[in-house]
């Protein structure tokens, strides 16, 4: 057969051609009304969602049919599932890109079913939507915006973790139309929404309604091209205005010479707009040309980004524009080399020598012709064609030298996948510029949800794809619809998987245990070879022991203390401790969560692992956070009581420490009162308490405090000795110095008053020190500015060098002294 | 073969500011941020505050200090989800902000490092998480240094081993799949210590999981991870439980000796404007970030302290003792440079000098700061307490009889030095010699406790948890050096070592040092030198046998004997587990990268310290490094940087009975 006239079906629009490739025949029974139902159709060639119009009357036939449903089919009329609707009203039906089916009912409540099967997961729109009922919805290819009643715009713009947001509150009024603007293609990087009330046409994003000032309105439809860069609107008058999406310039304008108001109206692509009535589409272009197609029955328009599908009850359609390469090569009277590269395949089958001619004239752009016939083989639909132009550029490419064949190669490989998924069975009529946007990874997801595991394992197979996802998938469905026994199904689907590389078992095993088969869901996740994995479902499984176990083997310690956190709010307090009394981790974790937080938890945990001394330092702690001193002691006399049986010393020693913090406490308050207006010593060190006592000049009390806490005699003169020094109390200083023995000696003495600059007392102490080396003396004597005496020093060591050097260092009188001391010393001569 | 060219650290940093640019960029318009406290420093090492505000960021908030106010409309908060107490934080600011707010608030929430289930869990509990955007910030390494990458955990020496919170070794791990996920698998993991051996368990275990998700996609499409590294050498993982001991003593290089009394933290250090002057490099001021704390705090400055400061990558590794020296000679360098104006005669030398000019002021002027931060150092170090500090710790490193300088720090308690400093002594000495004796840890208890608080009680409490100061057990106390007592291991026995490793080295000059004692003025750390018992057998062997140090370039190993082999036994010695493991990966795959890459590039070692580490030992490992630069590279990771004051906060309690007002 020889292949259709590849001009067949193009329509020339201003300096473009459109062309309408048929798909698919047959699409829907006679007995499907079209014009009685509402149709959506998921991007890239995805499924079609049939709704019958409530709004409309239909022929009563059967009660199974009267009851309503959502249908779904391929795009080449195969049925894929039927959702039976009992939910109330549906305003909106919608397909995000990854072939997830949204319906939204007028309360507010979003359905959002994945996988084409009827599991879905569903949440509610909020913002006041149960209240005023949802009007509408439009979507984009990963969110929606509706519109409330009372012309509130909710947009959620994640279908993993919904977030319904209300836009900026818009103007009251009737809304005749409207339309929205991808987050992608806006500048504030959230979806606006064009809302026409009245005459005008309102700009709304979250934050505010921006009025566009309009007078052609009510406007019956308006529609934003793919790229967010255009609008079509419907002014009242029926005209077709195509206007940037700012408002500022017109581009086209057009009228249909037709009263009724078309039923929509799209874009096809981002240079034409299709609108549509019941029976017949108007394709327009730039400058107000038109291209007008008619049918026997109702025709739907489904928008792609690259064009539209056109569905009848006979047939799927796609119309878009002509690619350049495509146009070069076909159109008529082409002299592209690449066209005549292409006519050289017809005289090369015929065994003519025009075919080495034409080669040499086109030699110079050979390159080009062949990636050209490459390129637009790759956007044929009809493989005939397809080969022809591959078959033109393999000769091309023959000819040549050197030409890099990747694309080529790359573009088979495509056009078999393509091939593939066009097949009626499949009915994913993907355009090729789709397939490269929708990613193969993204197709052999549709595949597994359409349960084509087989193409789609050969597909991934081919391409070079992990395939673990359809293998998951596949034994997921198999563990729900297989009535065999738990152990065969295990059986089977682990030797099915077996050598598969990431294959999570934890998602099968997930769908067993969703499907009630606990025993088959543990049997899988022993499978698993990811600890972390396996834990949030052996909760949910109530396996609550190995889940710990096998958060602490995974050493994420964000697992365990999840697990942790939700034993503790489920199991009684003993089991709980018993629990995590044999795991030091889970213990540890336990602890450091509760610190702070939950000590009553603390305390029973070390009353129960019979840990008196952790016990008894939460109570110091709470003693220590306490602010009223009677609490303080309360909780300091509980901790003491805590140790009190044991015999162990360390026990003791703290104990004992305990009950002397108190009893400091006490004696602070007394202080506190006698002696100064404010809490001055409350709370203080022991040693502080001293220090402050005796700078002060209460003395006798911190003597007193001495013997009573036994404090020992050295550090007490130590304090006395700072404390005094800070006091600049010289006398006392003198006096103590009158003392015959120090127990620190006599040297801090020195030290700290000469660092408080008292020279002359501090020289009281040199002759104290009596163990000192007669340099160091020297030194000290040097430093208090005697060096006099510091000779007298030298003098008695008989150092006549440390003389000399001290003569140096002196001046007057001392000078003298020393040269004195010196010439005693010297032999005379 | 790295698919990145540049250095690990260079890398991170760049990979880090993409990371949080993109987060940032992702929420439109300006906004507010607010950044947990820990998370601060971190940040500014890897971004300035001047990028941040052209990704739109108007104001930074430290979340600890609760007061982000309503002055944008998007609020980014920017916290640890592994931490419970941020992320509670979290969720109180942001029920604030929800509730006294006029103002809608954008709120989003950047988790680092990433998204965890109990933060999910407290969000949802608080009825907010519906509220939020929720995004992670993968961010693990920090690169201090091109040498020097940091996980700045700084609760991580308290977590490990006071809490016994395992969560910084997942964390490490996770950081250390970064790098092998970057080359390869390292071929062997080298370890010492129980936490180590946890360590190196869940990388083995990673890989696995890695292995069954990576042929899936789910990671991505590369399969090169799977081959073991042919860039890499080894790991090395140093627990620090292993040698507390090291970590306790005064750092005695430059750098050290700054940490020690200023204090440096996230390479910045804040010094009194008393000692460095007012005006601050420009460059230290632009790399500050918080810029609510520059207005406020005028006496203080930010000190950047990295190798952008030439004349700091000079002597920051130096002993402190010869610091002096090298500042003078720098000093006088730059005078006669300057003076070299004057003999300038043609106008192009003229100009050559007034093109240098800027750099000589910037010299100059970390000269003068670097001068005066040393005086300072210096009045310190020449005090009487800080020698006598300085010779019990000697002498407890030195292993002579630390009962005999028991009265020196009864002293020091009396004197009222701060408690850090004596409980590090007292740490130090148990950690040395296995314990105090139970008499003298009671008589420092009662008296530690009446000259700081009886809240101390808790402080002692907590050191004992961590193994840091305890009584000496009868099981302990023959630590004889042969046997190694009942169970080898469970303490690290520094007699031993001490004289098998040789860690006392009396004679190493400060000046042109022969050996890594040089740090600690005669003190060879050990962990340093398990560091060598695998990288330099030879010259620990000379050390061992009692040859004289004289050969300070080891004769390079013409055997390659990995792991600990040789030192098996005199490892033992030293506390937890001791591991060598060798990931091996597809036999062929191996063959083909050796012949593609040969056998003579040199090779990287990660030594890892797990807990974390000090400037002392950088500097030690600096050393090493040098020395087998002509065959290796060294890149020292660690948890953050540590010395005994920050181990000694760790255990310190802070409440007090004293009421505040």
């Amino acid at each position: 057969m020889a292949p259709s006239n590849p001009l067949a079906n193009w329509e020339r629009l201003g300096d473009s051609f459109y062309r309408k490739v048929p798909i698919y025949d047959a699409i829907f029974e006679e007995d499907v009304e079209l014009e009685n139902y509402i149709i959506a159709g998921a991007p890239y060639g995805g499924a079609i969602a049939l709704h019958r119009d409530e709004s409309k009357p239909y022929r009563f036939r059967d009660a199974h049919t009267a009851k309503s449903s959502i249908d779904i089919y391929s795009c080449s009329g195969k049925h894929i599932n039927r959702l039976n609707w009992e939910f109330g009203t549906i305003r909106g039906l919608g397909w995000s890109d990854k072939e997830e089916l949204l319906v939204i009912t007028e309360d507010g409540t979003v359905r959002r079913y994945f996988g084409l099967y009827g599991d879905f997961t569903s949440f509610s729109l909020g913002h006041g939507a149960e209240d005023y009922g949802v009007r509408a919805c439009r979507f984009w290819t990963s969110g929606f915006v509706a519109l409330l009643a009372n012309n509130q715009l909710v947009a959620v713009s994640n279908y993993d973790e919904p977030r319904p947001k209300l836009l900026a509150p818009c103007p009251e009024g009737e809304v005749s139309s409207w339309s929205l603007i991808p987050p992608a293609y806006t500048l504030s990087r959230s979806v606006e929404v064009l809302l026409a009330v009245d005459k005008t046409v309102y700009l709304v994003d979250p934050t505010e309604a921006e009025d566009k000032v309009l007078q052609n309105g009510p406007f019956k439809h308006a529609s934003v091209s793919p790229t967010g860069r255009f609008v079509a609107l419907i002014t009242a008058e029926g005209t077709v205005w195509v206007v940037s999406s700012d408002f500022q310039s017109k581009y086209s304008e057009y009228d249909p010479e037709s009263r009724v108001t078309p039923r929509t109206v799209d874009w096809c692509g981002d240079d034409a707009v299709v609108i549509a009535w019941e029976d017949e589409v108007h394709l327009i272009g730039p400058n107000g040309v038109a291209a007008r197609y008619y049918y026997d029955g109702t025709v739907h328009v489904v928008p792609e980004f690259d064009g539209v599908r056109l569905i009848t009850n006979d047939t799927c359609e796609f119309l878009h524009k002509v690619v350049d390469v495509t146009e070069a090569i076909f159109r008529l009277g082409s002299t592209s080399p690449a066209s005549v590269l292409l006519d050289s395949i017809d005289l090369l089958e015929k065994k003519s020598p025009k075919a080495d001619e034409n080669i040499q004239r086109i030699r110079p752009s050979l390159p080009e012709a062949v990636d050209t016939c490459v390129k637009a083989a790759g956007h044929e639909f009809d493989p005939q064609w397809q080969k022809r132009l591959l078959k033109a550029a393999s000769f091309g490419k023959s000819v040549l030298d050197l030409y890099n064949s990747d694309e080529f190669v790359e573009m088979t490989e495509k056009l078999r996948v393509l091939k593939a998924v066009r097949e009626y069975q499949i009915g994913l009529p993907l355009s090729y510029e789709q397939y490269m946007r929708l990613t193969p990874e993204r197709l052999i997801e549709r595949l597994v949800n359409r349960r084509e595991y087989l193409l789609a394992i050969r597909i991934s197979e081919f391409l070079e794809l992990p395939a673990d996802r359809i293998y998951v998938h596949w034994a997921s469905q198999k563990v729900k619809v297989s009535a065999v026994d738990d152990d065969a199904v295990c059986k089977l689907i682990v030797q099915r998987l077996e050598g598969k590389p990431g294959i999570s078992f934890e998602l099968i095993a997930q769908a067993a245990y969703d499907e009630g088969r606990a025993h088959l869901a543990t049997q899988l996740l022993n499978h698993e070879p990811r600890a972390g994995k396996q834990v949030p479902l052996l909760l949910e499984m109530e396996e609550d022991e190995i889940a710990l176990d096998k958060a602490i083997e995974s050493g994420d310690a964000d697992l365990v203390n999840y697990v942790l956190l939700h034993l503790k709010t489920k199991l009684p307090l003993a089991s709980f401790f018993r629990t995590i009394n044999t795991r030091p981790v889970a213990s540890a974790l336990v602890e450091t969560t509760a610190r702070g937080q939950d000590t009553e938890l603390l305390k029973d945990l070390f009353y129960q692992d019979d840990r008196p001394i952790d016990g008894s330092n939460v109570l110091l702690s709470e003693a220590l956070e306490a602010t009223e001193l009677p609490r303080k002691t309360e909780k300091l006399q509980l901790a003491s009581r805590l140790l009190s049986d044991s015999k162990d010393p360390t026990v003791v020693l703290q104990q004992k420490l305990l009950s002397e913090a108190s009893q400091l406490l006490k004696i602070q308050e007394v202080l506190d009162k006698d002696l100064a207006d404010r809490s001055e010593f409350l709370g203080l060190s022991l040693n502080d308490t001293v220090y402050r006592l005796i700078r002060s000049g209460y003395g006798k009390r911190a003597q007193k405090m001495q013997s009573e806490f036994r404090m020992p005699e050295k550090t007490f003169w130590w304090l006395r000795l700072r404390a005094l020094v800070a006091k600049r109390d010289w006398g006392e200083l003198e006096e103590i110095g009158k003392n015959k023995k120090s127990p620190i000696g006599w040297e801090p003495f020195y030290n700290e008053i000469l660092g408080a600059g008292n020279t002359k007392l501090a020289s009281l102490f040199v002759p104290k020190c009596t163990n000192l080396p007669a340099e160091e003396k020297m030194e000290m004597w040097v430093k208090c500015g005697m060096v006099a005496k510091a000779g007298e020093e030298a003098f008695r060591a008989k150092d006549v060098n440390a003389l000399e050097l001290l003569h140096t260092r002196a001046s007057g009188p001392a000078a003298a002294e020393i040269d004195r001391m010196i010439n005693q010393l010297r032999p005379r001569k | 073969m790295a698919p990145y060219p540049g250095s690990d650290a260079d890398y991170f940093r760049d990979k880090a500011r993409r990371d949080l640019l993109n987060l940032l960029e992702g929420v439109r318009g300006k906004k507010n941020l607010a950044v947990s406290q820990d998370l601060a420093g971190p940040v500014g090492l890897f971004v300035k505050f001047s990028l941040l505000q052209e990704y739109g960021v108007d104001r930074v908030f430290l979340l600890e200090n609760g007061n982000v106010d309503s002055s944008q409309r998007n609020v980014v908060f920017l916290a640890h989800a592994e931490k419970i107490r941020q992320v509670r934080a979290v969720a109180e600011q942001i029920q604030r902000l929800q509730r006294n707010g006029n103002v809608e608030h954008e709120l989003s929430i950047f988790w680092v490092p990433r998204r965890t289930l109990v933060s999910n869990s407290i969000l949802e509990e608080a009825g907010i998480i519906g509220d939020v955007n929720i995004a992670e910030l993968p961010l693990y390494f920090v690169p201090l240094e091109q040498d020097v990458l940091s996980l700045e955990l700084e609760d991580a020496f308290s977590d490990l081993y006071l809490q016994k919170d395992p969560g910084s070794i997942f964390h490490s791990a996770k950081a250390l799949m970064d790098i092998q996920q970057r080359h390869g698998y390292f071929p062997r993991i080298i370890g010492k210590g129980d936490h180590a051996r946890r360590l190196a368990d869940l990388l083995l275990r990673m890989r696995k999981e890695l292995d069954a998700e990576e042929s899936s996609g789910l990671a991505g499409l590369s399969a090169r991870g799977l081959l073991p590294s042919a860039s890499t050498e080894s790991l090395i993982i140093i627990d620090r439980q292993v040698d507390f001991g090291s970590a306790l003593l005064t750092q005695l290089t430059y750098e050290g000796l700054i940490d020690e009394t200023v204090g440096i933290k996230n390479n910045q250090a804040d010094v009194d404007t008393s000692i460095v002057g007012p005006t601050a490099v420009p460059q230290a001021q632009e790399s500050s970030k918080a810029p609510q704390q520059s207005s406020k705090q005028g006496q203080k400055r930010k000190v950047q302290l990295d190798s952008s400061d030439q004349l700091f990558s000079q002597l920051r590794d130096a002993n402190f003792a010869i610091v002096g020296d090298i500042l003078n000679k720098v000093a006088r360098r730059l005078e006669t440079d300057y003076e070299s104006r004057h003999s300038a005669k043609s106008t192009t030398e003229l100009r050559e000098f007034v093109n240098k000019l800027p750099a000589y002021q910037l010299e100059h002027q970390s000269l003068r700061v670097h001068t005066n931060l040393a005086e300072e150092i210096m009045r310190t170090t020449r005090s009487d307490i800080f020698r006598k500090i300085l010779e019990v710790q000697q002498n407890n490193a030195a292993g002579s009889d630390a009962t005999y300088y028991h009265e020196a720090v009864e002293e020091l308690i009396a004197r009222d030095v701060p408690l850090k400093t004596i409980l590090r002594l007292l740490c130090l000495e148990s950690c040395m010699s296995g314990g105090l004796r139970p008499r003298d840890l009671e008589s420092f208890k009662r008296q530690i406790v009446q000259a700081y608080g009886h809240q101390h009680l808790l402080t002692f409490w907590a050191l004992e948890k961590m193994e840091l100061l305890q009584p000496r057990s009868s099981a302990t106390t023959m630590l004889l050096p042969t046997t190694g007592g009942a169970q080898p291991g469970s303490k690290t026995n520094y007699a031993y070592l001490r004289k098998n490793l040789r860690l006392v080295v009396e004679e190493v000059s400060e000046k042109d040092p022969s050996d890594v004692a040089y740090v600690y003025s005669g003190f060879a750390p050990l962990s340093i030198r398990l560091v060598q018992c695998v990288l330099q057998k030879p010259y620990i062997l000379s050390l061992i046998r009692g040859g004289p140090t004289t050969t300070s370039t080891p004769i390079p190993a013409t055997v390659s004997s990995p792991g600990w082999l040789g030192f098996e036994d005199v490892v033992k010695s030293a506390r937890g587990a001791t591991f060598s493991i060798v990931q091996k990966g597809d036999d062929k795959a191996i063959r083909a990268r050796q012949t593609i890459s040969g056998n003579n590039t040199i090779k990287t070692v990660y030594v890892f310290f797990l807990g974390g580490i000090t400037f002392t030992e950088i500097a030690a490992l600096r050393f090493i490094a040098a020395q087998e630069a002509p065959r290796r590279k060294i890149v020292i990771c660690t948890t953050g940087m540590i010395n005994g004051d920050r181990m000694m906060e760790g255990a310190i309690e802070k409440g007090s009975f004293a009421k505040f007002e």
